[in-house]
Parts: C-alpha cells; sequence; structure tokens
C-alpha cells in the first residue's frame, strides 16, 4: 500500500517512454478530468446539454413549432391532474370543443396582461374575471398586437385547428386560449436560453477585453476604462437596464441581448484587470518580456491561457444572471416582443392564471427556470472547482 | 486622511461627467427626438416644433447639455411628462416608502445571513454545509417573480393574513401592515445569495493562519468564530453591503410594483412603460451621483474597520 | 518504501529517565480525493526531554511541520487522519485521543507554539496587547488590568522597545522582527512548559533571524523549558540544538545528541545534508550531492576553486551610476520618491560572478531587473560592448535582450504552467530566429534540456509535472537558447531544498565553465554567494555598502555593515566545537 502511494505520488516517473511523443496532460485536461469525477458537476452539465439540445432543436423548428396552436380547451388541466374541474369560471364544454372562431372578434376595450403587464394585475384581474369566460376577444385588444396574433395565425394551419377537436386536457395543460403550455415552455426555454447565451457572450467579451487592456497596459489605457468602468458601474445595472429598455422602443430578442451585453460587462471587467495587474508582474510574463516576447504575445498567448478559466466561470455566471434578467425584463414587458414566448411572459400571463386556480402554466415556466439555472449554477461551481482546486469547496457567489 | 477625502472628492467629478455625458447621450441620441415620444403619433407638425422648442431639442447640442447640467445641479427636472406632477416631488415622496420596505429587510436579512453563514462554515465540508449550500443554489435559480406570485397568492389572497397591496398614511401601520409581506418575501430572495457569499468570506478566513494561532494558544472554537473569524469578515461584508445599498434601492422594484407601494422602484417601472424621460433621467442620475458618493463612504468604511488599510 | 532506511535509533530516552513528551509511532495522513490518501508521516517515535532543545530537521515534504502541528492537534479536521494507535505522551495523557475542551487548556498553558509567518500568523484587526491579554486571562484568570500589566512585562522581556506604546499597535505597524517577538512574547506568557517554533526564522533577514534565535536561545534556558524546534536548515539549529531528529518522507533517518548527528553521522541522508550545503570554510571544485552519499560514493576529496577577479579581467558590463525611483501618492496631489537604487556602479569581468547581497529592501532585486529593462531605470547606463543599454530604444533593445538573461526565484511562477516545456524551450528561439526551422529548434531543445539534465520526454510534459529543481533546469535550458553572455540570477535557488540547491549550483558552475558565461548572482544566503562568487558586493537601502574578491570581504569586511551582516551567518555545529 504504502509503496503504491509513494510511486503514485512521485513528481515524475523519469521514466522513458517508448514513444516519445506522448503528450502529458495540460492544466485543461486536468481540469475536464477533476471535472469529470464531479458527479454533481457531472449531472448538471448533461442537464445543461440537455436544454441547450432542446433549444437548438426548437430554434431550427424541429420541435414546438406549432406552439402557438390552440389545441387544447381554454385552460385545458394536465393530463395527469385530470379533466377540468366542474364549477370552472370558464365555461369549458363536456364536449370539449370550443367554437373559436370568434378568434378574430373584436374586443377592443378590453386589455389582456400580455399586452399591458405595466397595469395593476389584481386590480384587473377583477375585471378580467367575467370576461374571461364570455368572450375569447382577449388576445384582440390594443393595435399592433392584433396584427401580430393575426399574422401568427395566418403562418399556422388554422382551418385544421379549427376543425380539429380541441382536446380537454393537455399533458402539461393549456393556457387561455388552450395553447399546449409544453410547447410553450419548450419555445420559451429557446428565447430565454438563448438571451442568456448570447448576451453573456457579449458582456464576457467585451469586459475580458477591456480589462486585459486596462491590466495589461496600465498608466492612461487603464484611466481611462477604469473611468468608463466607474461610470457604467455607477449605475445600477437594473436601473441601467431599464433606462435603455425606456429609451430603444423597438423591442426584439436582439434588441434584449444587447441591451443585456453592453450593460453587464463591468463584473467581468473588474475581474479580469486584477487578474492582468497580478499576472502581468508574475514571474512568467517577465520572463517572457526578457525573452523579448511583444506586448499583444504576452497579453494573448502568455496571460490570456492563464487567466481564461476566470473568464470562462464569468461566462456561466453571466449565463445565469441574464436568463433571470431576460425573465424580469420580459415579465415586466420591456423585454422580448409579444409575438415571441420567454420564461418571463409565460410568468406574467401565469400570474393572473394563478388566482383563477389555473396554477400549471406557473409551475411550467418556473419549474424549467429553476432546474436549468440550478444545473447551471451547480455546473458553474463545479467547473471553478475543477479549473482553480485551490479554491475549493468555496463556492461563492 | 483629509488629503485622501479631498483628492477622493477631486476624482468623482470625472466620473460624475461621465454619468451625465452617458445619460444624455442615450436620452437625446440613442432615443431619437424626445419630442416625438412626448407628443405620440398623433400630432402634427406644428404640435411637434412647439414641444421641441420648449424642450430645448431644437438648439445645438451643448446647450442641450448645458440646460441638462443646470437641471441637475438645480434638482429641477421640470414636470413628469405623463402625470404633471413635479420631478422633485416624486423623488421626495417616493423614497419614503421604498426605505420602509428596505431599511428593516437589510438589518434583517444581514443578521439571518451571517448568522447562518457562521453556522454552516464551521461545519464545512459536512453534509449539512453542503445540503445548504445546494438548497440556497436551487432557492437562487426559483425566479424571484414565483417566489412573489406565490407568496402574495398564498399569504394573502388564499390565507389573508396580510393585505393583499395598498399603502397607508400611517408609517407604523405601513411598516406593520403594508410591509411585513414584502420584507418577508425579500428575505426569502436575499438570504440564499447572502449567505452564500458571506460562506465565502468565513472561510477565506478561516484558513488564514491566525485562526491557528488562536487555537495554538487555546482559544475555544466558538470564540474563534465570533470573535477572531467575524471581526475579519466583517470588513469584506461590510464593503459588500456598502457597494450594494444604492442597488437595493431599485433592487425591490418588483416587490413595490406587485404590491402598489410608491415607492422610487414602482416609480422607475411606471415611468419607463410611460416613456417618462424627465423622471428617468432624475432617477437615473441622481441613484448614480448616490453610488459614487457610497463608494467613497464604503472606503472610509473600509479604512476604519480595518487597521492594515492606510489611505494615502 | 526505501529498504535503505535503517530502523531509526532508539529514541533519546536516555538523555532523561522521564522526558517531557514522548511520541510514539505517530502517524499521519492526507485524503487528497475521494480514493486517495497520502501518508505524511509514516509511524516517527521520538522524545522531547525536559529542560532542552530538540531540533526536528528536515527538507520540505519531510512531514517535520505536519509532525508538529499534529501534538497540538492543530491539523486541520476536514483532510487529516491522525492514525488511532498513534501515541503522543505528555504528562501520562496521550494528546491523540484527547478530548478538545481538554487540549484547549494545554495549548498555550504548558504547551505553546509560533509558526514561520509572523505576519499572518498574528490577527491583524486586534492589537498585539489584546492579543497578548487573550492568552493571560484565557489561562492565568487575570484580569484585563493584570494581564496588561503583564503583558507589558513578556513584550519587554522579549527584546520588544516601548512596549507601553507598542502594546496598543496592530501588527502591521511592527517590523517583521517585532512581529515574531509578540508572536513568541504570547507563546511564553503563561510559563509553558515546551514551545513548539515552527521554522520561526526562515521568513525573516539574516540578522534579525540571528536575534531571534538568541532570544529563544535564551528563554529557554532562562525559563528552563522544553524546544521543539523545526527547521530545515542544519546550520540554524547547529549552534542551539541539544538532540537532533532528521526526518525525510515522512520517516526519521536518525535520531541522536547533536554531537553525534553533527561530528558522526550515521545516515546516509544526514551526511548529504550536512555536505551539500556550501560552507564559508571551504569551496570544493563541485558540491558533493546527495546521490553521492545515497550511492554511497561519499564524498571525494576534490580540490578547492580558486576565486577572484584579476585586473586585466575583460569586462563585459559596466554600469554606472545605475538609479531607480519609485513614486507613491502623498498628500492632496503630491507624490513622494522613493529611491529603490541609488547610485550604483560596478564592472562586470567576463566569465566571472558577482554576487549581490542584502537583505530584503536593499535594492538587489531592483538592480537585476532595472538591468534588463524590467524596470525603467531613473538615471544611469550599463555599457554592453561599447553601447548603453539603458539608452536604446526598446527597437534597438531587442537586439541585446538574449545576451543578457534572467533565472527568478520561484521556478513555480516562471514557467508559464499553460505551455508544454517544448514551446517554453523553443519560444525564445522562434522570437529571435534563431535556427532555421522548427525541426532545428527541436532539435536544438533536445540538446538543451540534455545539457540541463533533463530527459528527453520532458520536451512534450508541462511545468508542474516537474519538481522544483527541475523547473529551475527548465528555466537555465530556456535562457541557453539565446546564447546570453550574461545571466542574472535573482535568488535563484534560494526556494530550493539544501540538496537540490547543490545539484543547480553545480549546474550553473558547469555552464559557467563550459561558455564562459558571466553572473550576477543575486541572493541573501551569504554561504552560497561566497561559495559561488568571485567578487561580493554588499548592498543596504539602495547603496552598495562594500564591494571585494569574495574571499577578501569575508575575511576581512571593511565596512560595519558588512561586519554585522557577516556575523549573523547561522555558524552550525562548528560554532560551538
Amino acid at each position: 500500500m504504502a509503496t503504491d502511494l509513494a510511486t503514485l505520488r512521485s513528481p515524475v516517473p523519469p521514466v522513458r517512454r517508448e514513444i516519445p511523443h506522448t503528450v502529458s496532460p495540460g492544466l485543461w485536461t486536468l481540469g475536464w478530468r477533476r471535472l469529470r469525477s464531479d458527479r454533481v458537476g457531472m449531472v448538471s452539465l448533461a442537464i445543461v446539454a440537455l436544454f441547450i439540445l432542446m433549444m437548438t432543436l426548437s430554434g431550427t423548428g424541429l420541435v414546438a413549432r406549432d406552439w402557438a396552436r390552440e389545441v387544447g380547451v381554454n385552460y385545458a388541466p394536465p393530463s395527469w391532474a385530470g379533466a377540468a374541474p366542474a364549477g370552472g369560471l370558464l365555461a369549458t364544454p363536456d364536449t370539449g370543443v370550443v367554437t373559436q372562431g370568434a378568434a378574430g372578434a373584436p374586443a377592443p376595450e378590453f386589455k389582456s396582461s400580455v399586452v399591458d403587464p405595466l397595469a395593476d394585475v389584481l386590480a384587473e384581474l377583477k375585471g378580467e374575471k367575467p370576461a374571461g369566460g364570455a368572450s375569447a376577444g382577449d388576445e384582440k385588444s390594443v393595435d399592433p398586437l392584433a396584427d401580430v396574433m393575426a399574422d401568427i395565425r395566418k403562418g399556422k394551419p388554422v382551418a385544421e385547428a379549427a376543425a380539429e377537436e380541441r382536446r380537454a386536457t393537455l399533458p402539461m395543460g393549456g393556457d387561455k386560449w388552450g395553447r399546449d403550455v409544453l410547447k410553450k415552455t419548450i419555445k420559451g426555454s429557446e428565447t430565454s436560453i438563448f438571451v442568456g447565451l448570447a448576451s453573456a457572450f457579449v458582456a464576457t467579451f467585451l469586459g475580458s477585453l477591456f480589462g486585459a487592456l486596462a491590466g495589461y497596459y496600465g498608466r492612461w489605457v487603464d484611466d481611462f476604462f477604469n473611468w468608463f468602468y466607474s461610470v457604467f458601474s455607477s449605475i445600477p445595472d437594473l436601473l441601467l437596464i431599464l433606462a435603455v429598455a425606456a429609451v430603444l422602443q423597438q423591442k426584439g430578442t436582439m434588441t434584449i441581448v444587447l441591451i443585456l451585453g453592453l450593460t453587464g460587462w463591468t463584473g467581468v471587467f473588474r475581474l479580469i484587470r486584477a487578474e492582468y495587474l497580478k499576472h502581468k508582474s508574475r514571474e512568467y510574463v517577465q520572463a517572457a518580456d526578457a525573452i523579448g516576447a511583444s506586448n499583444p504575445r504576452r497579453m494573448f498567448m502568455h496571460i490570456f491561457p492563464n487567466v481564461s478559466h476566470v473568464v470562462l466561470v464569468q461566462l456561466s455566471i453571466l449565463v445565469v444572471a441574464f436568463i433571470k434578467a431576460e425573465v424580469i425584463l420580459s415579465f415586466l414587458g420591456f423585454g422580448v416582443p409579444v409575438d415571441v414566448v420567454s420564461w418571463g411572459s409565460m410568468l406574467n400571463e401565469a400570474q393572473n392564471e394563478l388566482i383563477l386556480g389555473k396554477w400549471w402554466q406557473l409551475v411550467a415556466a418556473g419549474t424549467a427556470m429553476a432546474i436549468l439555472v440550478t444545473a447551471f449554477s451547480l455546473f458553474t461551481d463545479a467547473l471553478r472547482d475543477a479549473l482553480d482546486p485551490k479554491l475549493k469547496g468555496r463556492a461563492g457567489a | 486622511m483629509t488629503a485622501y477625502i479631498v483628492r477622493r472628492l477631486w476624482q468623482m467629478i470625472p466620473t460624475m461627467l461621465g454619468v451625465i455625458l452617458l445619460v444624455f447621450f442615450l436620452f437625446n441620441w440613442v432615443g431619437g427626438d424626445p419630442a416625438y415620444v412626448l407628443a405620440g403619433k398623433i400630432s402634427n407638425q406644428e404640435q411637434i416644433d412647439n414641444i421641441r422648442r420648449q424642450l430645448g431639442v431644437d438648439q445645438p447640442f451643448y446647450v442641450q447639455l448645458g440646460i441638462f447640467v443646470k437641471q441637475i445641479l438645480t434638482g429641477d427636472f421640470g414636470a413628469s411628462w405623463s402625470t404633471n406632477e413635479r420631478v422633485s416631488h416624486i423623488l421626495v415622496t417616493r423614497l419614503g416608502p421604498s426605505l420602509t420596505v428596505l431599511v428593516p429587510l437589510m438589518i434583517l436579512g444581514t443578521a439571518i445571513s451571517i448568522a447562518l453563514a457562521l453556522a454552516v462554515a464551521y461545519v464545512r465540508g459536512s453534509l449539512t454545509d453542503r445540503a445548504v449550500m445546494i438548497l440556497c443554489t436551487i432557492a437562487l435559480s426559483v425566479s424571484i417573480l414565483v417566489y412573489i406570485i406565490v407568496f402574495q397568492y398564498f399569504f394573502a389572497y388564499k390565507l389573508g393574513w396580510f393585505p393583499v397591496q395598498g399603502w397607508g398614511d400611517s408609517f407604523v401601520e405601513n411598516l406593520v401592515v403594508y410591509a411585513s409581506l414584502p420584507i418577508l418575501i425579500g428575505l426569502a430572495v436575499s438570504i440564499a445569495p447572502n449567505l452564500r457569499l458571506y460562506r465565502t468570506f468565513v472561510l477565506d478566513e478561516i484558513n488564514q493562519d491566525y485562526v491557528r494561532t488562536a487555537r495554538a494558544k487555546g482559544v475555544s472554537e466558538n470564540r474563534i468564530m465570533w470573535l477572531h473569524v467575524l471581526r475579519n469578515a466583517s470588513i469584506p461584508i461590510i464593503t459588500h453591503l456598502m457597494a450594494a445599498l444604492p442597488g437595493l434601492l431599485l433592487g425591490s422594484f418588483l416587490i413595490e410594483r406587485f404590491f402598489s407601494i410608491p415607492g422610487i422602484g414602482r416609480e422607475i417601472i411606471l415611468a419607463v412603460e410611460r416613456s417618462d424621460f424627465p423622471v428617468i433621467k432624475a432617477i437615473t442620475v441622481y441613484v448614480a451621483f448616490a453610488t459614487i458618493a457610497t463608494n467613497l463612504l464604503a472606503d472610509l468604511t473600509y479604512k476604519a474597520v480595518d487597521p492594515r488599510v492606510q489611505l494615502k | 518504501m526505501n529498504d535503505a532506511i535503517r530502523p531509526a535509533a532508539a529514541p533519546v530516552a536516555s538523555a532523561a529517565a522521564d522526558p517531557l513528551l514522548r511520541v510514539r509511532d505517530l502517524r499521519v495522513s492526507f485524503r487528497l480525493d475521494r480514493d486517495n490518501v497520502f501518508e505524511a508521516v509514516k509511524g516517527i517515535s521520538f522524545d522531547v526531554p525536559r529542560d532542552s532543545t530538540v531540533a526536528l530537521v528536515g527538507e520540505s515534504g519531510s512531514g517535520k511541520s505536519v509532525t508538529s502541528l499534529a501534538i497540538l492537534g492543530l491539523l486541520p479536521p476536514e483532510n487529516s487522519i491522525v492514525d488511532p494507535r498513534s501515541e503522543i505522551l505528555y504528562g501520562g495523557r496521550n494528546l491523540a485521543t484527547l478530548p478538545g475542551a481538554e487540549l484547549r487548556k494545554l495549548r498555550g498553558a504548558e504547551i505553546s507554539m509560533i509558526f514561520q509567518e509572523p505576519m499572518t500568523s498574528l490577527n491583524p484587526v486586534f492589537t498585539v496587547g489584546y492579543q497578548l491579554e487573550e492568552v493571560l486571562m484565557l489561562h492565568m484568570g487575570m484580569t484585563g488590568r493584570q494581564a496588561r500589566k503583564r503583558a507589558v512585562d513578556v513584550m519587554r522581556e522579549v527584546g520588544i522597545p516601548e512596549p507601553e506604546r507598542r502594546i496598543d499597535a496592530y501588527p502591521s505597524q511592527l517590523s517583521g522582527g517585532q512581529q515574531q517577538r509578540v508572536m513568541i512574547a504570547m507563546a511564553i506568557a503563561c510559563e509553558p512548559k515546551m514551545l513548539i517554533a515552527d521554522e520561526p526564522t526562515t521568513a525573516l533577514d539574516v540578522t534579525i533571524q540571528k536575534q531571534i534565535l538568541d532570544l529563544i536561545a535564551d528563554l529557554q534556558k532562562r525559563r528552563q523549558m522544553s524546544v521543539l524546534f523545526i527547521t530545515h536548515d542544519l546550520a540554524v539549529v547547529g549552534e542551539i540544538a541539544d538532540h537532533v531528529v532528521v526526518m525525510r518522507h515522512g520517516e526519521i533517518r536518525e535520531q541522536g545528541a547533536a554531537r553525534a548527528v553533527f561530528e558522526t553521522p550515521q545516515d546516509s541522508y544526514t551526511k548529504a545534508l550536512l555536505q551539500c550545503r556550501p560552507q564559508l570554510t571551504r569551496r570544493p571544485l563541485r558540491l558533493p550531492v546527495i546521490d553521492d552519499f545515497i550511492q554511497g560514493v561519499g564524498p571525494q576529496h576534490v580540490e578547492e576553486r580558486p576565486r577572484g577577479v584579476a585586473p586585466d579581467d575583460p569586462i563585459v558590463l559596466d554600469v554606472r551610476n545605475l538609479g531607480k525611483s519609485f513614486w507613491s501618492r502623498e498628500g492632496i496631489f503630491g507624490k513622494r520618491e522613493f529611491k529603490a537604487v541609488k547610485d550604483v556602479s560596478f564592472k562586470l569581468p567576463k566569465g566571472k560572478t558577482l554576487g549581490l547581497v542584502g537583505e530584503s529592501g536593499s535594492g538587489k532585486t531592483t538592480v537585476g531587473l532595472t538591468l534588463m529593462r524590467l524596470h525603467e531605470a531613473t538615471t544611469g547606463e550599463a555599457i554592453f560592448e561599447g553601447r548603453d543599454l539603458l539608452a536604446m530604444s526598446p527597437r534597438e533593445f531587442m537586439q541585446y535582450k538574449r545576451r543578457i538573461q534572467i533565472i527568478f526565484q520561484n521556478p513555480y511562477a516562471s514557467l508559464n504552467p499553460r505551455f508544454t516545456v517544448g514551446q517554453i524551450v523553443t519560444e525564445p528561439m522562434q522570437i529571435h530566429g534563431i535556427g532555421s526551422n522548427a525541426q532545428a529548434r527541436t532539435e536544438m531543445a533536445f540538446e538543451l534540456l540534455a545539457k540541463v539534465g533533463l530527459p528527453e520526454v520532458s520536451f512534450y510534459k508541462y511545468p508542474h509535472e516537474f519538481s522544483g529543481g527541475q523547473r529551475q533546469r527548465i528555466a537555465i535550458a530556456r535562457c541557453l537558447t539565446m546564447k546570453p553572455d550574461i545571466l542574472i540570477c535573482d535568488e535563484s535557488v534560494s526556494a530550493l531544498d539544501v540538496s537540490v540547491q547543490a545539484q543547480v549550483l553545480n549546474l550553473l558552475q558547469d555552464l559557467q565553465d563550459e561558455f564562459g558565461l558571466s553572473y550576477i548572482f543575486i541572493s541573501h544566503d551569504l554561504a552560497v554567494v561566497k561559495y559561488i562568487s568571485d567578487q561580493v558586493m554588499v548592498m543596504n537601502n539602495g547603496e552598495i555598502v562594500e564591494i571585494a574578491d569574495s574571499d577578501e570581504i569575508y575575511r576581512n569586511p571593511l565596512q560595519p555593515y558588512t561586519k554585522r551582516l557577516l556575523a549573523s551567518i547561522p555558524k552550525g555545529w562548528q560554532a560551538r566545537s
């Protein structure tokens, strides 16, 4: 036993291997090995990978393409929970058929919360309750939305949907218009994860670049970026996001990616700048200077690989933060446009539905988000431990 | 010390100028012509010209910037575009309700988080520690929206323990009746991230050499945690708290919105919904200035609690 | 395990019938991860007799510090395992199994401990007085007032000037030496029977080191306590130890009375430790290395190497009036100048070694970095082949850069961890266009790796797979690719274990003999500098104190500072015999 351990511990077996080209494991390989031996981390990684796969499939139209089709009755309950409870506020015919041919029926004065989430929710609800059952015209309320919704429907086989029998229950229930919540959740995940990933990439790229320049070059470059940083960081993140959202009148997925990306780089900047400051005076960088390596070479070939694990961890922290931010923005109606579904817009609908006892959309969107974010956070912790073993067990915010 | 403060105050000026430029750039350039926003789509050219004159946007940009700087210095941003209420009046009256929720939330949240952080750091590596940490991660992953919706539904709507929403005139009534559920939700949301962060701070200290010295002196574990470690860990905790202060003012805007609490956070959402630019501009600039001031305060506090820091 | 190890000699029980502390079959292991356990201490036994000093000596990884922490139960509970069969007997009780509360009553009261880094070992946010009073109130049941009075007395006893004033100082307001005195004051405040000192002088400058060593020896005699002194440096304990325990790889190689261990060492490893370290009195052509002893070759008689500079030696580098200032902020807009190097002039002869010695803050490292232009010099010139290196444009300096190279102190920090050794060694050739193509450069890299004594496979490995000494060899190979004329060694062997240090010093000497390199050898270690240098330059506060041939300066120092510096070199056992 002791002998085995002794050999295991000896730093380098000075044995000449048969093939001298045996490539030794680098730090990344070692980090990956440590990550692989972390069960929680690997399970989390698998879950995150599943979500990203789902996002890709949904994005390419392979799944949940027909999420906007009204396949079920209004507020169809989840299959496993049984058919709609009697005495529901909505008229749910036993036949399971709701003639929503009146899809285009105008109900101009009524404001749906989808369109105007800004109104006082509960007060609005009280006015909506009777209306909910009586008319199905909710979605045809305010001008811009009506066009959008009509467009959506045109694109889908409306006739088919109308002809088809509406199902009394759906796997995860249905929403106000009888759309499948499961498909909606998948489509919503696509939006939320895409926004989270894309904006995190933008923010991390900006933060790393600025941080590297400021930390490495110091002097006036540092002064300039520090000034830029202190200006941006003195406006609290959410306030800045809201202010930009207020100014940018057009909504769109790319807009929100830009808003989040352009405002969220400060944290990465601070860390990467500090890393570059630290590494700049490290002996291996001084040694690179001594052998004549140029500034860009030292910055990117020597230092960057040594701080890239910090970048990676920051990236995954930002993905989580931005998914959360997107959900809040879309919930408030400052995020994705109304013809796009995201977890935030689902939660927005869900808050009204909850009071009607229709909890499934809330649970679906909330759970999907919680699972992804939990997995992502645990993966981030595992990643940090694997890439920087000195910090083991100190998982923090 | 005095020299340090003077120099820091001097250094604040470029940052403040930067904030002013950033906000000006956002609202006067990125946002397009504010006259159109204010007038809406229905107005004719004459009305728009009229508004442009009133707002001064027909002037060259440096004149507009001058107007903006003057507004900031005098605190007179004119009237809200949507309610015609004076912007200065909006700011002053909305601060109280926000603080009524935030101050108790911060005190309670910090105390609970620190106590829990010390406790889990003490049993670091154990099953309890790991379970609490995973629980925190899960708690952190649930959207704040879900917390608010569910808490409001159960505790207020279903069980009727708290009013669903509202705000009164008496401070005590507000604090006890209307603010309690928002504070509860705030605690549910804020303890998990703070606990994780503070645990890191405590763990950083637990691994320091001086803890080993204290053990070698025969000091009890309790005293080590509550005196030696906490005193050191309080330095990053205080710094973190100070830095988070201005953000907190807005951080609870969702809560304020759901519970119809007339605070700053709700005001900014209303303003964004209504494209009420003067209100947004005023809040953004003043909150930024407050942040810059707290940063200085944070550094001074840092100096006060950490004898190693020599401010020059 | 190594079969060559003889069973450790019987513990030094004979010295006293009833030793104060008896360690029997102590085994400590650490959990590395879920599957791997590392055995740090493999069943060692030794005694600490009353009223005596026992030195526990070993290189890094020997398990000496783990042993000392195990005695007081200070090992990290998360990942350390003390074998239940282990016995640490003190006053009839086994400390290894004593409940926490009982153990705490002993700690600081009967057995106390001081550590290597006084700066981090004191709590930074409490005054030193508070930390002293804490231990007095805890164990002696004193009131605050009594404790304060006693604290002042103890501070005076350990030689802190103006204790009434210093008692309210924070640790960061004291110098390193004073901090260690405070640690000692805290340790002896409750009049313990035993003091464990874990490398208490390693982090300190050589003159301070001497003072602390004398203080510990003095306190031991006056208080008649026992001291367990842990160190890597045999010379340090030679002057004070009564008994010596030599450890390697978690085992005891030899133990016995100091005289026996120093004069007639039985174990080959002990012999090696005693011989590998450069001595002030001798300068063999090559230093004996540990393998010689382990393989039983033993130290052959080797001839002495003559050192010194002749007046007609060709000069390769002529440094005149070198100065370097740093500025720090002061006042509202003011800056304060700090002169790290002031008016330094010297000549470096070709093929010779200039030793640069000084304590921390003397500016010796700054001189090296400024000559490399890793710092920009404030004043002065450095003439190399008739050109002033410091006045050139960076573009022009590029051609000269490869002619002067540097090897840093910390072999763990000076190699890029993300590069393979092959990349590290070929990179300079690429940059300077040495070698016609990649193939030629690879060939040359293999050649150089062989030259510095590394196997060929090293080319494909990463730095983290190598030990400290091997990494320093890689750094040397990297410099050699550029065929420099001058090599600056900035504390290049200071972080290495004694046995490895000898190997690297030999390598440097071989390279000088072969290629005629000129060295600027910067070190705080006076014995090493004496061994390797032809000429020695002593620096203090950024200025040159004295410069002379190495034999001359050690035999006949002219300046008081040089005298003080040389007087504080640990003389080891020889000083007593």
